[in-house]
């Protein structure tokens, strides 16, 4: 089931002479329990992409489809209650809260998606323990490595059971062992959980852990994609 | 999740406790405003407030005994007997006087402004409320002093003062007269007459009505005996007096007390203001994740009024404690503190840290949520 759909999107930064094209007519589709690399230099327009895909920002021309609801057609209460339910985030930092511990912060998302009701410990503990963080539920992420700070920053994204997970370098500071453990991390997301995973990177690292890999430049969405078998 | 935002969002500790801090200074000097003019106002009721003072006359014009004028004959009290209904008439003189301590001379000497009080002592109408130490004036030289008066001047029972430089006694101490601005000061009528240089006349008239009689009866009659008095039935002058003691005092103590509900509003805005900057990571994070503004803005109200409670709670325990101290040190100033009162200091803190935290929080629609992708 296509959970992405973006239909010739363009997004222009800026006004006159500094407008800039971020993204020129990209269209892009990504299916359930797919796991799809957007590849591209730096200043691509690969986080522009997922900001727009995520309802974050407004295309100039084009129609972004997110779970189903084409984007729009929704008014920004209606967008962040969409990205709050059915969208997951894990961001190049993993920008957990520092005051909350690791388990909090997972039920925290939770909250956010269920209307204010956090999301039950066991079922928090259950999902650190599929990621392999289930004994660091109780530490602030001061104490964490990076790759466990990234592997629990995939388990907030994953804990409310999001139709798509959006992730933003999700390897770029981590070491070699600790990048492999976070896609495998994202591999989870998509195969056992079932959610389209979109990932911005250049890491070649997550090669073999994609579905699928796009490339941007110049927010141009290249023609070619590289398909390699699940 | 209210409670995790709240946490997440919580400001540094040092921060947090040293705003707490303001707000306590904060709330001890509007309660001590609000305290001081209590207190004034409760020395003016315990001694207009005694029983048997039923009607007070003066002559047309006068009407509180703290700042007006007054003088009639104090032949007045005998005439006055004459009313039915009338069971006791005392004259009260009321004069300005200055008290000197006779202990030393030159720099040494201790030196105040008092409101004497003359009465026909030691039973007359208008005597000390309260005797904290001693007895009340019996020979023409004897003076009950105001308690926190003795004190600043020094003195004790069995002292000598010099009032307007004549010598006097000091054979008690009373409480409940304490008008913090002055102090009274209570001698025999024809002392304090003597001394103010208004012999033969007093200020007022303090009426006691018979048992069976009633107070508006008689102060009817007094009015058409004597049309060009002025009679007033306790309550009544009750309420004159404190409606001038808050005309001299509320305005300024209003003011000042507004000044400091402002700081700690002040104080909520900056600290509220310091939580959206030093907190715009998480923020953008909360608000890349579906958080809505309302929800993070609610969660910095609760910060808010968090800061407020503890900050009141941490300043009436202070001027509970002050109170305490200057009523054994320095009983000058008393800092009694009502339950309603308190109550509406409360008010106007939670009310100023909700104004105060709203401010910033406009702050929080300029964080752009892309801000959590940033590395």
């Amino acid at each position: 089931m296509i959970v992405l759909e973006l239909d010739r999107v363009s997004k222009t930064r800026g006004h006159g002479r500094r407008a800039v094209s971020a993204l020129r007519e990209v269209s892009l589709a990504v299916r359930s329990g797919e796991l799809v690399l957007l590849e591209g230099p730096s200043g691509s327009g690969k986080t522009t992409l997922l900001g727009v895909a995520a309802g974050l920002l407004t295309p100039t021309c084009g129609g972004v489809r997110l779970a189903g609801r084409w984007l729009g057609a929704l008014g920004q209460a209606e967008r962040r209650a969409l990205r709050a339910t059915r969208v997951g985030f894990v961001f190049q930092r993993a920008n957990l809260l520092a005051r909350l511990s690791v388990a909090e912060n997972v039920m925290l998302m939770g909250a956010i998606a269920n209307g204010g009701h956090p999301t039950e410990r066991r079922e928090v503990l259950r999902l650190l323990a599929m990621l392999d963080v289930e004994p660091v539920a109780d530490r602030k992420p001061r104490e964490l490595s990076g790759g466990e700070e990234q592997r629990v920053a995939v388990a907030r994204a994953l804990v409310h059971h999001p139709a798509i997970v959006f992730a933003d370098e999700p390897t770029g500071n981590l070491d070699g062992a600790a990048g492999r453990a976070v896609a495998s991390a994202l591999t989870v997301a998509a195969r056992e959980c079932g959610a389209a995973v979109l990932v911005a990177t250049h890491d070649a690292r997550l090669h073999p852990y994609a579905s699928r890999r796009v490339r941007i430049e110049d927010g141009v969405l290249l023609p070619y994609t590289s398909l390699t078998p699940s | 999740m209210l409670r995790l935002i709240v946490r997440a969002l919580r400001s540094r500790p040092g921060r947090f406790w040293m705003t707490v801090g303001g707000i306590a200074v904060c709330t001890v000097l509007v309660l001590a405003l609000q305290a001081t003019h209590r207190s004034v106002a409760a020395s003016v009721r315990t001694y207009l407030g005694q029983p048997g003072m039923d009607l007070w006359v003066a002559p047309r014009g006068s009407d509180n005994f703290m700042r007006s004028s007054a003088l009639l004959a104090d032949g007045m009290a005998d005439s006055l007997l004459s009313v039915d209904g009338v069971a006791a008439a005392d004259p009260v003189a009321r004069a300005f006087v200055t008290v000197k301590s006779a202990r030393g001379h030159g720099p040494s000497v201790r030196r105040l402004a008092l409101m004497g009080v003359g009465y026909r002592a030691p039973d007359g109408l208008g005597g000390p409320p309260m005797l904290a130490e001693g007895r009340a004036p019996s020979r023409r030289n004897d003076v009950v002093l105001d308690r926190a008066a003795a004190w600043r001047l020094g003195t004790a029972v069995g002292d000598t003062l010099w009032i307007n430089g004549r010598g006097g006694i000091v054979t008690g101490l009373a409480e409940g007269t304490n008008l913090l601005a002055t102090h009274l000061v209570f001698a025999n009528l024809s002392a304090v007459a003597g001394m103010s240089g208004i012999r033969g006349r007093a200020s007022f008239v303090i009426v006691r009505i018979a048992p069976d009689a009633r107070t508006d009866v008689v102060a009817e009659a007094i009015r058409e005996r004597f049309p060009a008095l002025n009679v007033f039935a306790r309550g009544e002058f009750l309420a004159a007096n404190l409606r001038e003691i808050g005309a001299g005092f509320l305005p300024v103590l209003s003011l000042i007390g507004l000044l400091g509900v402002l700081a700690a509003g002040s104080l909520i805005a900056l600290l509220s203001h310091a939580v959206v900057e030093q907190s715009r990571a998480e923020i953008a994070v909360l608000l890349a994740l579906g958080s809505s503004v309302r929800g993070i803005g609610t969660a910095l109200i609760g910060e808010a009024l968090l800061l407020a409670g503890i900050g009141f709670v941490t300043g009436f325990l202070m001027i509970r404690a002050l109170d305490a101290a200057l009523a054994r040190w320095w009983p000058v100033v008393l800092l009694p503190v009502s339950p309603d009162g308190a109550a509406m200091v409360l008010t106007l803190f939670v009310m100023a840290g909700v104004v105060a935290a709203l401010l910033p929080l406009l702050g929080l629609r300029r964080i752009d949520p892309l801000e959590a992708f940033r590395p």
